[in-house]
């Protein structure tokens, strides 16, 4: 009886240290360590690692985007690990995030593309002028380009991709938003755009997948037959696809660019891109050397990764981007209790930045965001941050109070009745994690009653659109992230325009509807300054009504901020060039915003 | 015989026709609209396309109607066209997928089954003895162990450690059989852990069972060694039950492997339906999981048939 107890024991302590081992990181040292001091290790490293909003972010979470002097060489195969399986291979008409920007950029060449300090130049597009007014913008292409089944790239291919952009549900809304009427061409290598009203930011819009992306618009034409054998200018042609296992591209021997050195582009002989979606095993895939790169837009994977590399000795390298894309929530302010400012303000005071970015991992990793700007983009401003509202437990109780014993609250509950709110994100265990925090600060006031809900990401996503209630949703408190690294007119304009048909009525803007405006907050000073800002390109001009802009967010507290997304690509030491590429012009590039890396100018060292 | 066998079909047809009705109703309950799913949010702004990718898709019809009409198609075979991946057909996305889950399945049944075997074995001939606590004791971490841990802690130790296998993703068969076991093997035996764990359980109770009948003893009279009355005489009456286990965890695996091939990025039936979940691809929810759902019937038809073929008293009564 008693061996029959000791080797039950013995094998509930195998089974513990088996999962232990598979669940745990790689980076204990456990030789001789007591518990306690493994503790105290990780307080203190917590502790040093906090950065406060407004930080320099250079070094702390941002790999330096830089010159090399290393001189590249040639062939080679690259596999990249991406978070997850792209829709589809037409720019005009299947969604596009992070992943999917990973292989476009292999087979499609932009007319522009953003460089180091934010501004756009010429891709394909040599040069671009607008007109006095912004009404339109001419484009002359760069000579001597083919598309990968060897067709000149000429000004009339621009313009035919244009009615097929038109029917494109991705590229239709762009066209709207950029104010998009017609492309022409009016030379062999000149292109027209005119817009039906100003937009001095529309070169922005060329550098993206749904406008900006080149393709031939004749094997377009039957797009199912596209799809499977896409047809770009890019510096990788299409070689197979295999749905959710492996998308193969092998380089274009007649691409255009060279670097300046002359030596042809891309330097890769072949890339391919495979779908891992569990961050765990991606991770492991580069560490294996299953892959040469794990593609990354979550904080515990940097984590994971920066802890293999520091203290396992992984040969690996972490580009590390801490960009604009910001995560946090909105409230619905149409609905009650959220359309009262006293509740938006009070729920935001009572947001720890701090304990929130902890939950979610993301200590030493995120930065805590006031505004759509990380502190190293050109449009952040320290007036906005010092104006978003701070953790204050006592402030925020006291609007709460005050919401609460108001005879007139808006919500019809008796004075004094908790209030309820629903908070809702998708169900991502680390976001879980931070509406507990948030959950458990908010009721530590007695005055609120938070039902916290979780439903998949397509289903979060069309409660806040309300595509069947005019747009206004169905969401109260709604987690969501705001802004990327592309022109602020992109995500502002539409965020802060008529969210429905009567406030459109009613601000004298008939028909100007945006369903992007998800927290459905609508001013007409603030409309104004978006509208004002694609109206210049004088910088500074834009930064102030931009910074007007932020500021009356911060005021007004429609949404709320918890930290900036930190997004990597973690590669193989010898896999070179990642941050280091450069336009046609000879200007430093953008480096990986969002983890998108621009593939033809990395090589692997010998 | 005839009967029973026309009974065990017309049931079969009467589930089948339920899994189909009940898929096609949960999948329509769903929240969301599958026509933003196609479009985006971005793309969703313009209220005219929204209408009429609704009007494609055949969302603007009654939900009966959409559903006889799915059937119909069903019946011949067309499953319909994937909402999001358009052009690519239900019924294609299966084909290529099934061989991928049915291989990881059969793999993980062998692999089970070979590790399960002198588990049992062992653990019956020498019962309440040392070598059954230490083979009791194994069993017990395997069934107490997910298998997605399992599977996490096989890439940490054959693939970041060892560097002997890769971490994911799929090399088919037409890129060589070695290849293809090399991507296939983890997975595999991330799946047959917790299998081992029941056939083994299985096996030794039923070899204890066997180990008492009279046969056994006469057979040992006769002065056979122990291994061959365990092997010729003991081991096949004990493994009847297995068979039927086999047979069902088999059809049950085919819609269990969701887990393990996202884990490890393989392109099997799983990993497209929970990709197709995740997209609102609705036409796809329902095709592969109806499919499951008849193969997984299918197969527990086939072993009542087997069991009524093997067995005279289950024919009789």
């Amino acid at each position: 009886m008693k061996d029959k107890r000791l080797y039950r024991l013995l094998a509930m302590l195998f089974a513990f240290a088996l999962v232990a081992a598979a669940c745990g990181g790689d980076s204990a040292d456990d030789s001789g360590d007591a518990a306690g001091d493994d503790d105290q290790a990780v307080d203190a490293d917590t502790e040093d690692e906090v950065v406060s909003a407004g930080d320099e972010a250079e070094g702390d979470v941002d790999t330096e985007v830089e010159e090399s002097s290393d001189v590249a060489v040639a062939g080679g195969e690259l596999i990249v690990g991406l978070e997850a399986e792209i829709v589809g291979m037409r720019p005009w008409e299947d969604t596009c995030g992070s992943p999917c920007y990973n292989v476009f950029v292999t087979v499609y060449d932009k007319l522009m593309e953003s460089t180091e300090d934010g501004s756009y130049e010429g891709w394909l597009f040599e040069s671009i002028a607008p007109n006095e007014d912004f009404t339109s913008w001419v484009g002359v292409l760069r000579q001597g380009v083919t598309f990968h089944n060897g067709k000149d790239l000429t000004a009339q291919s621009i313009a035919d991709m244009f009615p097929i952009q038109q029917a494109g549900s991705q590229s239709q809304s762009q066209i709207a938003a950029s104010n998009l009427a017609n492309v022409e061409a009016t030379g062999d290598y000149e292109v027209t755009y005119t817009l039906s009203q100003s937009n001095a930011a529309f070169p922005a819009y060329l550098s993206r997948a749904q406008l900006g992306m080149v393709w031939d618009a004749e094997a377009a034409a039957d797009p199912d037959a596209f799809n499977e054998a896409p047809v770009g200018t890019g510096p990788f042609a299409f070689e197979s696809r295999d749905l959710d296992n492996e998308t193969i591209l092998v380089r274009n021997p007649d691409y255009w660019m060279t670097d300046e050195n002359g030596v042809q582009l891309p330097y890769l002989d072949k890339i391919s891109f495979r779908p891992i979606p569990d961050e765990g095993t991606r991770l492991d895939a580069t560490l294996s050397g299953t892959t040469n790169v794990a593609h990354t837009l979550r904080q515990n994977t940097i984590r994971d990764g920066r802890s293999a590399r520091d203290d396992d000795g992984a040969e690996i390298t972490m580009y590390e981007f801490q960009g604009n894309n910001t995560g946090g929530g909105m409230f619905n302010v149409l609905v009650p209790p959220f359309d009262d400012l006293r509740v938006r303000q009070g729920m935001v005071k009572l947001n720890s930045q701090e304990q929130v970015i902890e939950a979610l991992g993301g200590t030493g990793i995120s930065l805590p965001a006031t505004q759509w700007f990380s502190p190293d983009s050109p449009w952040y401003s320290e007036k906005v941050a010092a104006a978003y509202p701070s953790f204050d437990f006592e402030g925020g109780k006291a609007l709460l109070e005050e919401y609460v014993n108001d005879p007139e609250r808006s919500d019809g509950k008796a004075v004094g009745e908790k209030l309820e709110a629903e908070l809702s994100c998708p169900p991502d265990p680390t976001l879980i994690a931070a509406m507990q925090v948030l959950q458990q600060t908010l009721e530590q006031t007695e005055l609120i009653e938070l039902n916290m809900t979780n439903y998949d990401q397509q289903t979060h996503i069309n409660y806040a659109l309300g595509a069947d209630n005019g747009f206004v949703g169905s969401h109260g408190a709604h987690c969501w992230r705001f802004s990327d690294d592309n022109d602020p007119s992109t995500t502002i304009n539409p965020a802060v325009a008529p969210p429905t048909a009567e406030i459109a009525e009613a601000a004298g803007l008939p028909g100007v509807v945006s369903p992007l405006n998800f927290a459905n907050y609508f001013d007409g000073d603030v409309f104004g300054a978006a509208i004002g800002a694609i109206s210049t390109d004088d910088f500074d001009e834009r930064y102030a009504l931009y910074e007007s802009i932020m500021l009356k967010i911060a005021e007004e507290n429609p949404i709320w901020y918890s930290g900036h997304t930190a997004t990597a690509l973690i590669t193989d030491d010898n896999v070179m060039g990642v941050t280091s590429w450069k336009l046609p012009s000879g200007s430093l590039g953008a480096g990986m915003p969002n983890a998108e890396g621009r593939w033809q100018q990395v090589w692997l060292a010998p | 015989m005839g009967l029973f066998i026309a009974k065990r079909l017309l049931r079969l047809v009467a589930t089948v026709f339920a899994v189909t009705l009940l898929t096609f109703l949960m999948t329509s309950l769903l929240p969301g609209d599958p026509a933003v799913a196609v479009l985006g949010a971005e793309g969703v702004q313009n209220e005219e396309l929204l209408l009429q990718v609704r009007e494609d898709l055949g969302l603007d019809e009654p939900l009966p109607v959409r559903y006889v009409s799915w059937l119909g198609d069903a019946l011949t075979g067309d499953l319909g066209e994937s909402y999001i991946n358009s052009g690519q057909s239900v019924s294609d996305t299966i084909g290529d997928r099934f061989p991928v889950t049915a291989q990881l399945a059969i793999m993980a049944i062998l692999i089970a089954i070979v590790l399960a075997l002198p588990l049992g074995v062992l653990g019956a001939y020498h019962q309440s003895k040392w070598p059954d606590t230490a083979s009791s004791a194994v069993v017990q971490v395997a069934l107490s162990v997910p298998n997605f841990i399992t599977g996490i802690f096989l890439i940490w130790l054959f693939a970041v450690q060892l560097e002997w296998l890769p971490a994911s993703n799929w090399n088919r068969m037409s890129n060589g059989l070695g290849a293809n076991l090399k991507t296939a093997i983890l997975p595999a035996t991330a799946l047959a852990t917790t299998q081992m764990a029941i056939f083994s359980r299985l096996v030794r109770s039923d070899m204890i069972a066997t180990l008492q009948e009279n046969f056994i003893l006469a057979a040992k009279a006769k002065g056979l060694s122990n291994k061959f009355v365990l092997l010729r005489h003991a081991l096949r009456p004990s493994s009847l039950s297995l068979m039927t286990i086999v047979g069902i965890n088999f059809g049950a695996l085919l819609g269990g492997t969701v887990v393990i091939e996202t884990l490890f990025a393989i392109p099997g039936l799983g990993f497209r339906l929970i990709n197709a979940i995740s997209q609102r691809d609705i036409m796809v929810i329902q095709g592969i999981t109806v499919f499951v759902a008849v193969v997984y019937v299918l197969i527990n038809t086939l072993v009542d048939l087997f069991y009524v073929a093997i067995d005279p008293r289950i024919r009789r009564s």
